[in-house]
């Protein structure tokens, strides 16, 4: 196989089955827990998600096997994505080692946010329901959410951050060209939304709050809430990328070194990085955050809320705090204040070296690897491309097999380039 | 095969409610009981457990456990204390000798491997002869943990079948039983959390368990002080076993 090629097209890459961390962790994953003892957002949990998807969430089983019809939505959507050498960006940096790219900018919705909603959405439409709800900042997670929905033939309805809504219109257009509702957040659909609006009548709204809206939407509605980050079930469903890479490293005979991934919520780069922690336990694994949004450099390992609203509950985590007011940043998935459970336990155990990249860095390496790969990537990859960058840099004479993985591409985020 | 193990928290609803319940144990069904210290924070309990601890916590002292103990023993019942770390840690290592001597058989606790993981193999190491530690594993312990911490132990297992207790996530009883019990082999395993029937007392003994725990399902009986459901329960699953076996 010539080790230059693009894609690896072959529908053998996909895996038949999910990888799961959990029992594979070195200390037992912290459950999630109740915000007081008069409320359980656990039972909550119960009414709002499938079924198969909560089974998935507190499962010790390693592998759980892809439905058929989620492995062929997958080959339709693009899986597997391509995995390259990044030679142009090699020859710039003048490194001996190589560097590979796996590129989740390649599935249709440009993100690898759809990795797990399109199985999200299957389980929601064989429980009968007529269809999901779930909250979007910047687009993408809707924009997956609308795609999955529309191949399931359920409804997906959409509460979108109002600032977002206003300043996002494309995203928006693309959601509802795949036929989803689109609400802006706080709205008056929902008690929560209405009682934001009375304090404030021009809330520009946040996830917090969306999410808030969502979950009710889902209960009050007979609906399924879909997750887009941080649940376990969520990270097992990514891990179709590692695996991939597992896959396409071996028939390029090649083994990783360094494993480089970003974290917003966390689900690209466990998804990414799990599978191959587990094939090789020796490759150093770093997580790339914002230097805005230093969770794992100054926040704390503790329980907190996955939501600022605490509709959800709470789990074990690095965090700045579910209040945690980040500045309005280039790189919008990459805002949230914490991070999956099963990543912030492998930070706090040393196997996951942190990384906070500043914003001109991103920029730079965004237009080093745009004009070295061709590729304009998302400002939330640019981090690991940034990372890459300087272990590169800081260890020029080794000659190591950098993984990276790239998981979107950044083509309606271009306005990052006029700062 | 007596197939039960209660949890009670101590002194829920009261002291002497909770001593009727236990003079009306059926010693043909009970093999252990599960008392519960009362603590501030029982963080991986479930509502209603979490709710039991406040109403006790009031008027609770540590030589309540004495009574209860004694009181089982008349009964030739052993008792093990389901103990948050934290309040162990309070109150110093003589407390582990304190409460051997007061005739607890061992100890569970469910946050020691999750929130003091460090301190796990250290704990276990400090009990005194006569007072058992009791791995308490669930479907989120790690394969290596597992190993580590049955290696160290001799006794029963504590396998909880759900995250935390009272709450209803789906799994397949089938596969989670399976999974504890190749790899513990011999052990006698105790399974608990989230069982709310007496079809599922039977269900997962017929998948070869040696116990289950019981704790949610009771505390509407002891809240109400319905004594008679709680006789009615245990003869429910005395005439269960016989079918069983």
């Amino acid at each position: 196989m010539h080790e230059y090629m693009l894609s690896l097209q072959e529908r053998e890459i996909i895996p038949d089955n999910w990888y799961n961390i959990v029992p594979d962790l070195p200390q037992p994953l912290p459950p999630p827990v109740d915000k007081d003892n008069e409320h359980s957002s656990i039972e909550l949990l119960n009414r709002i998600l499938p079924r198969e998807i909560l089974k998935q969430e507190f499962t010790f089983q390693r592998y759980t096997k892809i439905p058929e019809e989620v492995q062929e939505l997958y080959a339709q959507i693009g899986r597997p994505t391509p995995l390259f050498r990044a030679s142009g960006l090699e020859r710039f940096l003048d490194y001996r080692g190589k560097i590979f790219i796996k590129y989740e900018g390649a599935t249709i919705t440009g993100s690898h946010k759809i990795n797990t909603a399109i199985p999200q959405a299957i389980y929601a439409r064989n429980e009968g329901v007529k269809g999901v709800v779930t909250e979007t900042g910047a687009g993408q997670w809707g924009t997956a959410t609308a795609v999955a929905s529309s191949f399931s033939g359920i409804k997906a309805k959409i509460f979108m951050v109002k600032v977002s809504f206003q300043q996002k219109p494309l995203r928006k257009q693309i959601m509802e060209l795949y036929g989803a509702e689109i609400v802006p957040s706080p709205s008056t659909e929902t008690k929560f939304g209405r009682s934001v609006i009375e304090k404030r009548h021009d809330h520009p709204g946040t996830l917090g709050i969306a999410i808030s809206e969502a979950v009710e939407y889902a209960l009050e509605h007979d609906m399924r809430y879909m997750l887009g980050s941080v649940f376990n079930s969520v990270l097992t469903h990514q891990s179709v990328i590692g695996l991939e890479t597992e896959k396409q490293l071996e028939i390029l005979g090649e083994e990783p070194d360094v494993l480089i991934g970003c974290v917003g919520g966390g689900s690209n780069f466990g998804g990414f990085t799990f599978p191959l922690i587990k094939k090789f336990p020796e490759a150093e694994v770093l997580a790339s955050t914002a230097e805005e949004v230093p969770k794992f450099t100054h926040g704390d390992y503790k329980y907190d809320f996955v939501d600022s609203a605490q509709t959800l509950p709470s789990v074990k985590m690095y965090s700045l705090g579910s209040d945690f007011v980040p500045e309005k940043i280039y790189a919008g998935g990459l805002r949230y204040h914490g991070a999956a459970p099963s990543v912030s336990m492998l930070v706090k155990t040393g196997k996951i070296t942190p990384s906070d990249v500043s914003e001109e860095t991103v920029i730079d390496a965004l237009r080093i690897f745009a004009r070295t790969q061709g590729i304009v990537a998302a400002p939330e990859s640019g981090h690991a491309l940034a990372t890459a960058i300087e272990y590169v840099v800081s260890h020029r004479n080794d000659r190591k097999n950098i993984v990276v993985n790239v998981s979107g591409h950044g083509l309606l985020d271009m306005s990052i380039f006029d700062r | 095969m007596k197939p039960l193990v209660l949890y009670f928290t101590a002194n829920y609803p009261s002291r002497e409610i909770l001593s009727e319940f236990i003079a009306r144990l059926d010693t043909s069904v009970v093999k252990y009981v599960e008392l519960g210290m009362p603590t501030d924070n029982p963080l991986y309990d479930g509502p209603t457990i979490k709710g039991t601890h406040g109403t006790s916590l009031a008027d609770f002292r540590d030589s309540d456990l004495k009574i209860y103990s004694d009181l089982l023993r008349e009964h030739d019942i052993r008792t093990y204390l389901l103990v948050y770390y934290h309040e162990l840690r309070k109150r110093g290592p003589g407390f582990l000798h304190y409460l051997r001597d007061i005739g607890i058989s061992g100890l569970i606790i469910p946050d020691l491997f999750i929130d003091y993981f460090d301190s796990g193999t250290e704990v276990i190491k400090s009990f005194p002869e006569g007072l058992e530690f009791i791995p308490f594993f669930n479907p989120a312990t790690p394969d290596s943990v597992i190993r580590t911490v049955a290696e160290m132990t001799s006794s029963w297992v504590y396998y909880g079948l759900q995250p935390s207790t009272g709450i209803n996530v789906p799994f397949d009883l089938r596969e989670v039983s399976k999974r504890i019990l190749e790899m513990v082999p011999g052990r006698e395993v105790n399974f608990g959390f989230g069982i709310r029937t007496v079809d599922q007392v039977r269900e997962i003994m017929e998948l070869g368990s040696n116990g289950v725990a019981i704790g949610t399902m009771l505390i509407p009986m002891l809240k109400g002080n319905r004594i008679d459901d709680f006789v009615e329960f245990q003869e429910k699953v005395r005439e269960m076993m016989k079918v069983v076996g």
